[in-house]
């Protein structure tokens, strides 16, 4: 992905209306959102916050409800109760005035098979009225696809399809970014540089993106706030940083004899916060003690050490821990 | 809504099956290119040729069914493809999005309709069946026009129900019902479908031959009957794109 250039648009002097205007603190914030399919509760009362200039990451697993949220939030389905405010207004009666501030993937973006990207984007720039001549170019350049290439999208692969996708919502350069799952379908280099690109737009440009994955690792790397979607649950809501101070720190500790090894810690080092893993491995809570003095301990008592040392709970490993289940990736 | 237009017909960019269609519009001039010219017939009146190249078969069956399928192709492309769920994030009014579609299917009627004139003529003096006259010509051009303009609005329902359905082959096939049906409902009531009601409009003065009327001609009724239908293909359209996301 390039540096960023997006046109300034005619919107733009509409944009500062709309945010001068209001007064709010999370640019959406959604109160006791529910979605039901007959009896089903696919969201169940989710309370969102994402505030402005942040990378929120919505977390879960297939099917947690995450898309559904999104499209909620786009007015792409309907609610079956509760409300989302977007820019301090509520969404409901006034999509005109707010949806153009709006730039979002949902799912896979679809676009005309018989036309080329930029002939794509440049629908979307009329609809958008758009008069900037150089947006469709300069979005196209962000992304890393060419200008008026002949080729079609019918023939483009799933990565320049999910790019073209991006194109399109940052063409009008929004304040916010709705993200589904944008990332799927990139190979690894191409992961980096979206992540990158994301980065970027929310420290260099200010945008507040919500970004959705069931890849932890994408959102522990990008996200400043994290959500984590369990069912239909929003179960947790906290910044990055807050998350990593609440994650457990322990001494990991993986022994020839697990059963003997923990006998000594409690008998020479009165530990009893500790966690038998598995028949090698050990953890302790006690972060004080020095893991020297262990390791020494263990050896004179003819406990192989094959490995020591302090670590501390990935967000894998949280979300293992409040969804009660297993990792997602 | 200028832009909703515009973009409309930037989407037909490389379907060639849109222009393909437009060869429908040469069916029966050739037709009837091959009746007179098998009758050994020179000197036609160019009206009866003109009624069989654009007043007959063109205008109540080709022209419909072409229409219908254009009206399902149409709608279906931009769900198929899932191009509605970004447009409605721009957002686009759903009765925009919807009036945007039937004035490319009305443009496209008229150019129909215009094709269909000009083959009639072509076909019909240079094989020399009709001596060249600009009384009868402009008579075609008004009467292709008047037609391409009612057709497309007779269309609306289908339209409508293009606009209410993923596929292609429910709007296809109901298409091919709601042509034939104008054609046989006409003798029964006139004033009961749009297209039969457009015949009123159309042969309001009874400047075609050989056409009878099994009603009184009530120019009033004729349009009450289009602007009821689509009226009800408007509220109609418009609820199931707020249905549709």
């Amino acid at each position: 992905m390039n540096n960023i250039n997006i046109a300034e648009t005619n919107q733009n002097s509409k944009k500062s209306r709309i945010t001068k205007a209001a007064n709010y603190d999370s640019v959406i914030k959604t109160k006791q959102l529910t979605k039901k399919y007959g009896d089903q509760r696919v969201v169940n009362s989710v309370n969102l916050h994402v505030k402005k200039g942040r990378i929120y990451g919505l977390l879960g697993r297939n099917g947690a409800g995450k898309t559904t949220i999104m499209k909620m939030i786009l007015g792409l389905t309907p609610i079956t109760s509760g409300q989302v405010d977007v820019f301090g207004q509520n969404i409901k009666g006034h999509e005109k005035s707010i949806y153009p501030h709006i730039g979002a993937i949902i799912e896979t973006p679809g676009f005309y098979p018989n036309l080329t990207g930029t002939e794509n984007l440049e629908i979307f720039a009329k609809l958008r009225e758009l008069n900037s001549p150089n947006a469709v170019k300069n979005a196209l350049e962000v992304v890393g696809l060419p200008y008026k290439d002949k080729k079609l999208f019918s023939k483009y692969s799933l990565g320049m399809k999910q790019r073209l996708g991006i194109a399109n919502a940052i063409l009008h350069n929004p304040e916010l970014l709705i993200l589904d799952e944008p990332t799927n379908g990139l190979d690894p280099i191409g992961i980096a540089e979206m992540r990158d690109f994301i980065k970027n737009l929310s420290v260099l440009h200010e945008k507040t993106i919500l970004i959705s994955s069931h890849i932890l690792s994408e959102i522990s790397l990008l996200a400043d706030d994290i959500g984590i979607l369990h069912r239909g649950v929003l179960l947790e809501e906290s910044s990055m940083s807050e998350l990593e101070r609440k994650n457990s720190k322990y001494i990991l500790m993986q022994v020839s004899d697990v059963q003997k090894a923990a006998l000594i810690l409690a008998k020479q080092f009165n530990i009893k916060n500790y966690a038998l893993k598995d028949n090698h491995t050990l953890h302790i809570y006690d972060t004080a003690l020095d893991v020297g003095e262990i390791n020494k301990a263990l050896v004179t008592q003819n406990i192989t050490v094959f490995s020591s040392g302090l670590c501390e709970d990935t967000l894998e490993d949280y979300f293992k821990k409040i969804t009660g289940g297993k990792g997602i990736a | 809504m200028l832009k909703l237009i515009q973009s409309e017909f930037l989407k037909l960019r490389r379907r060639k099956f849109v222009w393909l269609t437009f060869s429908a519009a040469l069916i029966m001039p050739f037709f009837a290119l091959l009746y007179f010219h098998y009758l050994g017939r020179t000197g036609v009146d160019p009206i009866q040729f003109y009624k069989w190249s654009a007043f007959g078969y063109t205008v109540w069956i080709i022209l419909p069914v072409v229409l219908g399928i254009l009206c399902a192709m149409l709608m279906r492309e931009e769900n198929q493809y899932e191009v509605t769920t970004q447009l409605w994030i721009v957002p686009v009014s759903k009765m925009g999005y919807f009036f945007s579609k039937f004035f490319v299917i009305l443009i496209y009627s008229v150019c129909f309709m215009m094709i269909n004139a000009i083959a009639s003529v072509m076909f019909s003096v240079i094989s020399g069946c009709v001596v060249f006259e600009w009384g009868s010509v402009l008579f075609l051009l008004e009467k292709c026009l008047e037609m391409g303009i009612l057709t497309a609005f007779t269309l609306l329902p289908i339209l409508a129900i293009a606009a209410s359905q993923k596929g292609y082959i429910l709007p296809a096939c109901i298409t091919l019902v709601y042509a034939f049906s104008g054609f046989f409902i006409m003798s029964v009531n006139m004033y009961l479908h749009p297209l039969s009601s457009m015949a009123v409009i159309i042969m309001r003065n009874k400047e075609i031959p050989g056409l009878v009327f099994t009603q009184e001609i009530n120019i009033f009724f004729a349009f009450l009957c289009i602007i009821i239908w689509d009226l009800i293909s408007i509220l109609f359209a418009g609820m199931a794109l707020r249905r549709k996301k």
